[in-house]
């Protein structure tokens, strides 16, 4: 802990600690709010007792599944269903979105309709045919990221492409680009926003369909946690299991953020 | 309209770029009508001089920015070509620097990162990149501001990047397309007096296209102007204005003269409506 007068000399500008300190609890209050609800509602007695099993519980469960190494196990299968799904959906959506948004436009038109009525099947419905197609191993959980992955990844990449500024391209022409160079240096760099949108959704989206299909028909992944915890009524793991695949969605969110400002910060204000 | 005799077998030395016969039409689908082709130059020729300044004028849709596109080697003409240097021009390439309407700086590149982009297509080495980039930051007044985004500068600024961008890899030709519309009027005088002080550093060969009167007397050796509808050149104008050019010109019988003469041609030119021929009229595509 910095002593006053350190951090005067660090930081003239900034807030004293103390100041600093009281801020942070004041912009965090509603989650102290509701962590202490959650400690003290069970203790009210009665059915709430059953059903909700407080932090402290929470905490002492995580630390169990932690040091046995159940939890990274089943975190681990998660995270190979996800990463492989939306890695095998980005390397076939961003090309086939730049082809579509950039070379075949007239093909675009065409098969959009049918693009887009494909984006809004729900996997849910395909899942039994992920099921049967690729059994209940690994694979039909891959095959449902990818396919929620895919058609955000492929709409936001098509579009970024469209929506290019033709001014840039005949800037980056002027400028001795060949056909190669035009492509990485100056196309690639001005849909980049737009393909970072698409990344984003799919990855968000990709994690939580992945849980959901996990409850349905699995025997491995933080959604089996959850339901396995269901059917042999352990409260506290199904809440532990809970809590831990809302923060790494956080966790996600915020990577995704971090990873927005460093690669397309330069957006600023959109006006080149 | 002073047109020095052009024989294509022997360039003269001193002429810089050529425009022969250059024609442009657009192809037009309208319903019902089927295909017609919209001319928007007709046989435009003039020549431009090692070192000279040139600005073009005319009336919105006479064509001014196809013709620059062609310049440019962005677009092909329907018919005519464009030498530059004895060579005729068949794309762009870094033998011409542009200055596009609307900045067109890339977004996601610094001020440096900017300017040495022609550098990096042209495969100038790093260190020699960054001594060039430099160089052409100072010249064009924007030292201190190497690192910024185009989102940071403001519109003068990023014009003076997109300047500065076009100078970098040493063209033997300038062109640019209403360089000054998009900044306001203090702005646009203060940035005419730097690019006339850049021009004499320089001794770059150039094309202005403008819509303002003012603007190409002020800056030109001579001034083109082209009616609409097609876009012809309708007269040659020397301006026999002393350099360095000064602000205190603007206001003097001789600017105001040749701004009045300008501006007659361009009320003679009979707001024709817009020409529409059938394909073969414009064939040769």
């Amino acid at each position: 802990m910095p002593t006053p007068s350190t951090a005067t000399l660090l930081t003239r500008d900034a807030p004293r600690w103390p100041e600093r300190a009281g801020r942070w609890l004041l912009a965090h209050a509603s989650v102290f709010l509701f962590l202490a609800g959650w400690e003290l509602l069970p203790r009210a007695g009665g059915l709430l007792r059953t059903f909700i099993a407080p932090p402290s519980v929470v905490a002492r469960v995580l630390w169990d599944i932690l040091r046995s190494g159940e939890l990274a196990q089943h975190a681990g299968v998660s995270a190979f269903r996800a990463l492989s799904g939306f890695g095998l959906a980005a390397v076939l959506a961003l090309p086939l979105g730049f082809l579509l948004g950039g070379r075949f436009h007239a093909f675009e038109r065409v098969v959009s309709p049918v693009l887009s009525f494909l984006g809004q099947v729900n996997p849910f419905s395909l899942f039994p045919l992920f099921m049967l197609l690729f059994g209940i191993g690994e694979l039909s959980k891959s095959a449902l990221v990818f396919w929620v992955c895919l058609w955000p990844l492929l709409f936001h990449t098509t579009t970024a492409v469209k929506q290019l500024d033709p001014l840039l391209v005949r800037a980056g022409r002027t400028l001795g680009c060949g056909p190669l160079r035009l492509f990485f240096r100056v196309i690639v760099p001005a849909a980049s926003p737009g393909i970072f949108a698409g990344l984003r959704a799919s990855a968000s989206t990709a994690f939580f369909m992945l849980v959901a299909a996990e409850m349905i028909g699995a025997t491995s992944g933080l959604g089996w946690l959850v339901w396995n915890s269901e059917i042999n009524f352990q409260i506290a793991r199904l809440f532990t299991a809970t809590v831990v695949i809302s923060v790494l969605g956080l966790g996600l969110n915020a990577l995704l953020g971090v990873l927005e400002r460093r690669l397309v910060g330069w957006k600023g204000a959109w006006s080149a | 309209m002073s047109l020095r005799s052009i024989d294509p077998a022997q360039p003269d030395a001193a002429v810089k770029i050529a425009v022969r016969g250059i024609s442009h039409a657009y192809r037009l689908r309208k319903p019902r009508e089927g295909k017609r082709e919209f001319l928007a130059l007709d046989s435009l020729n003039f020549e431009v001089g090692d070192g000279e300044f040139v600005a073009v004028v005319g009336p919105s849709g006479c064509g001014k920015s196809t013709l620059l596109d062609i310049l440019s080697g962005l677009a092909t003409p329907s018919r005519g070509e464009i030498h530059i240097d004895g060579h005729a021009v068949t794309g762009p390439t870094l033998d011409r620097g542009i200055v596009l309407q609307g900045y067109a700086l890339f977004p996601w590149r610094t001020t440096r990162q900017n300017v040495e982009f022609g550098l990096e297509a042209k495969g100038v080495p790093r260190s020699e990149r960054r001594a060039i980039s430099d160089r052409f930051t100072r010249l064009v007044g924007l030292t201190g501001f190497e690192d910024r985004l185009p989102h940071e500068l403001s519109g003068g600024m990023k014009q003076r990047v997109a300047l500065a961008r076009a100078l970098a890899y040493d063209p033997g030709v300038l062109l640019m397309d209403e360089p000054f519309a998009a900044v306001d009027a203090q702005t646009r005088e203060v940035l005419q007096d730097e690019l006339l002080r850049i021009w004499s550093e320089t001794r770059k060969t150039v094309i202005l296209v403008t819509h303002s009167i003012e603007e190409a007397i002020y800056l030109a050796d001579r001034v083109v102007v082209l009616s609409a509808n097609p876009g012809r050149v309708r007269d040659i104008v020397a301006v026999d204005l002393p350099r360095p050019r000064t602000p205190a010109l603007r206001t003097g019988d001789r600017f105001v003269r040749l701004r009045h003469r300008i501006w007659e041609l361009l009320q003679n030119d009979d707001a024709a409506p817009p020409s529409l021929v059938t394909e073969d009229a414009v064939a040769a595509r």
